[in-house]
């Protein structure tokens, strides 16, 4: 039902959905898992965090096949709701190995996540191993006992992988794609962004170390998906030592489908990026097949180049041998790319490579006299490339290496190759003692080919040949001028324009030299002189040595489609900050409520042995002790972080979210008692809970309409409608027109300082009649539409003069009671279209019956026309503090009255207190109001059970009997909102 | 999550689209993968993940039919990957194979499974025992019947009934008369001889496979005689982790049916069965090529189905080979395949012949690599053994079964 697409339906489908999350079958359960992101798909607001409860309820549920389910509405729905998760973390993370495999994975990423936003990353983890360094004198000063082999082990380690790399990871699994755009000019900068006080210790933190236990032997799972998940958690949470773990699970996965390896090589050589040592043992996994698809032949090659140490070298390269020859030359190509990887990462086998290079570039440039395709000159020009990055970094020593190559100019034809060479000889031709006497020899021969050249090798060359002239000795320098002449006259008639600026940019720049006769000849013009820096300049210095890591250095979470995409995907979010999120502890919860709690849960267990759920019971036995262990030790944590740095207090306790969580350790106290009571009292309502205590009292209140405000919205603020500030507000008054109408106060009020004329509302739809058909008479044209009219319009304001405020009252129909009305507002000749929402509280009205009409209409009315909603309210605690001499209970019945009564339209029947009840417990006080709906005179009764102790903050439970199912369930939805709201009218 | 569901024929045409969530994926996105695909080639088709203007792709190809997902927002992309696999074994499983006319014939039976795999784009159920009970594979008899009666649907009425209990896995009561359990342990070699004749990699991936036909909730412990030589292990969810990390043995309550219980890898074997002596030389446009194929170490059991097949590389522009034993077929692709079968007592077959190369090429200066493929049944040679299965509660008439086989997998000889 909740894959029809309707907004209309989308409440009863909710309440079947909240109905099914209880139920006591499996199957039923995990289907409501299943239908809770298509109702959220809908993106009803109003029901978000109904929805958002339900999810909690399921993430509780003992059965895996739920729970599974949950977490993929969790991820869905609500990613970012922690609150849920911590209740359940324990439980989640134990039964995690037998939840269904899908489920699995996103579980395993909402864990994660919980556990960085609630205790931040793990001090001894690889993502921090850095600091461990940088902050020894930290350490000391913890004084937590760390051991301080683990500091000597980082110390060991740091030299075996990319310290700035793996810091930079970290960072950017934590940081978005945003944060990361505006901050990645100085990232450099930024080191060691993590607070000390953010990290946790695996040693101490139970939290982290269940999960890593919970997740270790999920890297033996069938599904890939979830072994990659599993690493994930891993190699952001294990201590280093463990991190090797998953090593030898995630190259099993190579040995699945080609295109899970793929995607699992993508994430292999991000670790290896970072830990190279991890992998490189294991160096014989990435020896490539022929079956394997081009792309995974280019990772493989990447990682061989990684992970390549001088142990392994000899055998990498053997295997790099075999694969030049393969049929595939875009391979092939990339081998010898790789091949120049290695020989710059480790500095021993620059001399075989080159050897094998070397030979590789004469029988290629045989090859290539025959060869037309592609796939060759591009394994050629990498050979070149290669030679060039070794020859980089030692010149000196590979003079004969260069000289080789010169003379194989005249065999190679690749245009890019040839560029390659001619650049080398610009940049080494001073090195040594035999270049510089070549030198002539090959600038006459480049000279005389550069007709025949590609435009990329001209260019080539006429820089090579301004560089030559430049360091030129005195013996060679007129035959090079006249060579450099020539060049020059050739290069100014190229057909290339690129080719003809470059030559007269470089004649202009290198005309002192051309001009004069001697090499070392000084000039004595300054213009001339400056010319000559310029060219020292750009041709004569030095090269700069390119840093080795440039690419794209963005790195997302592992396993992350955006890792495979290189961008940030939507919907892509990084871990949340670490401890961003605090878990509050349940301190404020009275002794009592855990006593009865107790109780409860005794209940619940003498039942379940006809049901066969004991393990629900005794697990959330186990799980509400082992969260209250938590809690403290939370809050130890916190106090001897504190004890370091009084100055940040962490724990910042707020009102809200402890009334919050409140809140939810009832809902799901209500739903164990609803689970084990539903095979004997089906039909039993929650509120039967209460049944053992028999007496009631009833408590009558005397009359609160006169303290009761109706609340105003406002409709039109005065920045928006020039100083006219319109606010309104429902009234109770049933309308004198006809029974559908609401009527609606509306406050005009002048804060402008000069006078408004002619101010008046009207109906738009009436409007647009009025104008397209040219009639005068609204009415009548509306009456022809419809009998009954949307609005009965107002007197006209006619003049409004500053600070001046008037009333009127206008009668609105509403067409659907959750859809704004439109209504344009006229004033100074202007017109502004305005919305006026209505209020559900007023779509009713009064309907005053006895408690037994009362009773016998809500048992007419069970199953699918009773829904109920938990809120809290604390009004009364306000309230107590002025009027000290009062009751409790008849404070709080007044307050709860008052409320509601100011916020809808309905007859308070009766309020019952039980008899039983101690002085300081308003449990079981409940009132009852009834009401009809507007539209359709429904009966509609409402019921207000209250549970919690006088001073403090009470629990609600809204129940309302209405057979119009959708308007019940938004009056509800309405109803729980404004109680929880702050009050504006409690003085 | 994804959000639709193609299944593509090897001519582009969309056979199937099955969309998953309210915002329906447009067809064009199919129309311009198929676009890319002919302007890039091959190398496309082994993207698994493309990010298309509008969507994220994922695809597997498989036996020419292309399974394609779209998405749109941030997922794990071996979750797609990974279910993409499951749905293409589990529609050959049903349909015997898969090929475009076995989809068209089947609609009905696809998109069924289909619905019940996947709900709003998250994996439901991909058990195939499971998936059988709901739906009955395709038949003659269930196809005479929806012809006679009109009755199209083959879906079950009643759910599963493993759905709700604790091993959803496991239909909650099965009942045979013989109560059998068949355990297969399949494995595949996978070997790289490079091209100086020496095993550079040698490893075997095995499968334990199993068969089970047995009465009621059965606890089944399956321990080997040597767990210590695997090297790394995978597990179906029914297998429990603790036992196995405490003295490795397999403890579990099996799916009904056949079902893969575990993979294994047994790495730094010393030996092939079989060698492989390939030989070139070229000179002055032609080739002279010479392989010789033989028997390395006798396994005990016969080598059966042996084939060579190797790619002639590019520049080859004819060729001409003839063996001592077997038959030599070269396909318009250049694709050279020698069908050799048992390996003779009497010779040593032996592939030779000439190789004319392209005009103007003096020498062969890419080489192709040999994939070999064997067949060995009734022998496990990475040399793991089954020591003995139990079951927790013996059923009467109970019969174990066990099998071995190896085969050749990534079998590489370069030359």
């Amino acid at each position: 039902m909740a894959g029809i697409r309707l907004h209309v339906i989308a409440p009863l489908a909710l309440a079947a959905v909240s109905k099914c999350a209880r139920d006591p079958a499996v199957y039923v359960r995990r289907c409501a898992a299943n239908a809770l992101p298509k109702l959220h798909d809908l993106r009803l607001e109003e029901h978000a965090s109904a929805i958002e409860e339900l999810v909690g309820i399921l993430l509780n549920d003992h059965s895996p096949g739920v729970v599974g389910a949950a977490a993929a509405a969790f991820t869905s729905i609500c990613p970012n709701n922690f609150k849920l998760i911590g209740k359940n973390y324990k439980k989640l993370c134990q039964i995690l190995p037998d939840v269904e495999e899908w489920g699995q994975i996103l579980l395993i990423g909402t864990l994660l996540r919980y556990v960085v936003a609630r205790h931040g990353l793990v001090r001894e983890s690889l993502m921090l191993s850095i600091h461990g360094t940088n902050s020894n004198g930290f350490c000391e000063k913890d004084g937590l006992g760390r051991d301080l082999t683990l500091d000597k082990e980082d110390g060991g380690k740091s030299d075996s992988f990319d310290v700035n790399l793996v810091s930079l990871v970290s960072k950017c699994y934590i940081q978005g794609p945003d944060e990361y755009l505006s901050r990645s000019s100085c990232t450099d900068t930024v080191s060691s962004a993590f607070d000390t006080k953010e990290t946790t210790s695996i040693a101490h933190n139970e939290d982290v170390k269940i999960l890593l236990q919970c997740t270790s032997p999920l890297l033996w799972s069938n599904n890939s998906a979830v072994v990659l998940a599993a690493a994930g958690v891993q190699w952001i949470m294990a201590p280093l030592e463990d991190v090797k773990k998953i090593v030898k699970p995630l190259l099993f996965l190579l040995r699945s489908s080609s295109a899970s390896k793929y995607v699992v090589l993508c994430n292999i050589l991000v670790f290896a990026k970072a830990v190279p040592s991890l992998f490189a043992p294991h160096f014989e996994n990435f020896f490539i097949c022929s079956s394997d698809a081009y792309q995974v032949k280019a990772y493989k090659l990447e990682m061989l180049s990684l992970i390549a140490t001088t142990s392994s070298i000899a055998s990498i390269l053997r295997e790099f041998e075999d694969y030049i020859k393969d049929p595939d030359r875009r391979f092939a190509a990339d081998t010898v790319a790789a091949i120049g990887l290695c020989a710059k990462r480790l500095m021993t086998i620059p001399t075989t490579c080159l050897d094998g290079l070397l030979a590789l570039v004469r029988q290629e440039s045989f090859a290539g006299d025959f060869e037309s395709a592609d796939g060759e000159a591009g394994v050629l020009v990498q050979a070149v490339m290669s030679i060039q990055t070794m020859i980089e970094r030692d010149p000196l020593r590979h003079e004969k290496v260069l000289i080789q190559l010169f003379r194989s100019l005249d065999s190679i034809k690749v245009a890019a190759a040839r560029a390659t060479i001619i650049w080398m000889v610009g940049v080494y031709c001073s090195l040594g003692h035999i270049i510089p006497r070549m030198l002539t020899t090959i600038t006459k021969y480049l000279a005389w080919s550069f007709k025949s050249e590609a435009s990329e090798t001209k260019l080539q060359i006429l820089n090579t040949i301004a560089k030559v002239l430049i360091s030129a000795e005195a013996g060679d320098f007129h035959m090079l001028k006249r060579i450099v002449v020539y060049v020059f006259e050739l290069g100014e008639y190229d057909l290339s324009y690129d080719i003809r600026d470059r030559t007269r940019f470089l004649k202009k720049l290198l005309s002192c030299k051309l001009a004069s006769h001697e090499p070392a000849e000084d000039s004595v013009a300054s213009q001339e002189n400056i010319a000559a820096h310029v060219v020292e300049h750009v041709f004569g210095r030095k090269l700069k040595s390119v840093s080795p890591i440039t690419l794209h250095n963005r790195f997302y979470l592992p396993g992350s489609l955006s890792q495979i995409v290189l961008h940030a995907a939507p919907g892509y979010e990084p871990l949340p900050k670490p401890c961003s999120f605090v878990y509050e502890e349940q301190d404020q919860l009275s002794d009592l409520d855990k006593q009865r709690e107790a109780a409860a849960d005794l209940d619940g267990s003498e039942e379940s042995s006809e049901t066969g759920d004991e393990n629900g019971s005794s697990d959330y036995d186990s799980e509400s002790s082992n969260g209250s262990d938590f809690s403290s030790e939370g809050d130890e944590r916190t106090v001897s972080n504190d004890a370091n740095d009084p100055a940040a207090p962490l724990i910042q306790i707020s009102e809200t979210s402890v009334s919050a969580d409140q809140e939810e350790l009832r809902s799901r106290r209500a739903l164990d008692l609803w689970l084990d009571d539903q095979p004997s009292t089906s039909n039993q309502t929650p509120s039967a809970l209460n049944s053992n205590q028999s007496s009631y009292a009833k408590i009558s209140i005397g009359d609160v309409g006169s303290r009761v405000k109706p609340k105003s919205y406002s409709l039109v603020d005065p920045g928006n409608g020039s100083g006219l500030k319109v606010d309104y507000a429902f009234l109770s008054e049933v309308s004198n027109v006809s029974p559908l109408h609401v009527c609606v106060e509306v406050l005009f009020e002048n804060s402008s300082a000069e006078p408004i004329l002619e101010v008046n509302l009207e109906d738009e739809e009436s409007m647009k009649v009025a104008d397209s058909s040219e009639q005068t008479l609204v009415g009548k044209a509306n009456a022809s539409y419809n009998n009954i009219p949307t609005l009965i319009p107002m007197e006209e304001i006619s003049c409004l003069e500053p600070h001046q405020s008037t009333k009127r009252l206008i009668q609105v129909r509403f067409h659907h009671h959750l859809l704004p009305m439109r209504l344009t507002l006229h004033y100074n000749e202007k017109k502004v279209p305005v919305k006026l929402r209505p209020d559900l509280g007023y779509l009713v009205k009064p309907f005053s019956m006895s408690i037994e009409e009362f009773l016998a209409t809500e048992s007419r009315l069970p199953g699918m026309f009773e829904y109920s909603r938990r809120c809290t309210f604390d009004d009364h605690v306000k309230d107590s503090r002025t009027e000290n001499g009062k009751d409790k209970f008849l404070s709080i019945c007044e307050s709860i009255t008052l409320k509601v009564l100011s916020n809808s339209n309905l007859h308070l029947v009766s309020v019952d207190l039980p008899v039983a009840n101690s002085l300081e417990d308003a449990t079981g006080l409940r009132l009852r109001f009834s009401s009809k709906i507007l539209s359709s005179e429904i009966p509609l009764l409402i019921t207000i059970t209250v549970e919690g102790k006088c001073t403090e903050v009470l629990n609600l439970t809204v129940k309302i009997n209405c057979e119009e199912t959708v308007f019940g369930l938004n009056l509800l939805n309405r109803i729980a909102n404004f109680m929880v709201e702050p009050s504006s009218s409690a003085t | 999550m994804l959000q639709c569901i193609f299944l593509i024929s090897d001519s582009g045409e969309v056979m199937l689209e099955k969309q998953l969530t309210g915002h329906r994926v447009d067809r064009s996105i199919c129309a311009w993968f198929w676009d890319q695909y002919i302007s890039q080639g091959d190398s496309f088709k082994a993207l698994p993940v493309i990010a298309s203007p509008t969507h994220y792709l994922f695809q597997i190809v498989r036996d020419g039919i292309t399974f394609l997902a779209c998405s749109q927002v941030e997922m794990p992309p071996l979750m797609a990957i990974e279910f993409l696999c499951r749905v293409a074994d589990v529609l050959s499983e049903y349909l015997g194979g898969l090929n475009e006319d076995l989809i068209k014939d089947n609609f009905i039976i696809v998109y069924e499974l289909l619905d019940e795999m996947i709900d709003n784009g998250f994996p439901l159920t991909t058990e195939p025992s499971i998936l059988k009970e709901m739906i009955a594979p395709p038949n003659l008899v269930s196809k005479m019947l929806s012809v006679v009666t009109g009755n199209a649907s083959n879906v079950s009425d009643t759910l599963p009934s493993g759905a709700g209990s604790c091993v959803p896995w496991r239909p909650t009561d099965p009942k045979y008369s013989s109560n059998e359990v068949y355990v297969d342990l399949v494995e595949e070699m996978d070997a790289i001889v490079n091209r100086d004749g020496e095993l550079v990699k040698c490893e075997i991936y095995g499968e334990v496979q199993m068969n089970s036909q047995l009465t009621g909730f059965p606890d089944l412990t399956l321990s080997f005689a040597n767990p210590s030589i695997l090297e790394d292990m995978r597990f179906h969810p029914c297998v429990r982790y603790r036992p196995w990390e405490s003295h490795q043995v397999l403890s579990f309550v099996p799916p009904d049916g056949e079902f893969k219980l575990m993979s294994y890898r047994v790495k730094k074997l010393k030996n092939t069965p079989v060698y492989v002596k390939p030989q070139i030389t070229s000179d002055s446009g032609t080739c002279r090529i010479s392989v010789l194929v033989g028997i390395r170490s006798d396994p005990g059991k016969t080598i059966e189905s042996i084939t060579l097949s190797f790619q002639l590389p590019h520049c080859v522009s004819s060729a001409d080979l003839s063996s001592n034993h077997g038959t030599v077929t070269i396909l318009s692709n250049k694709t050279c395949t020698w069908t050799i079968g048992r390996i003779p007592k009497d010779k040593t077959p032996c592939l030779s012949g000439t190789l004319a190369l392209e005009p103007g090429l003096e020498r062969l200066h890419v080489f192709p690599t040999f994939k070999l493929g064997f067949k060995i049944m009734g022998i496990a040679l990475s040399g793991l053994r089954i020591e003995k299965l139990d079951l927790q509660t013996i059923p009467p008439r109970l019969y174990k079964g066990f099998r071995a086989q190896t085969r050749a997998g990534e079998f590489d000889v370069r030359l």
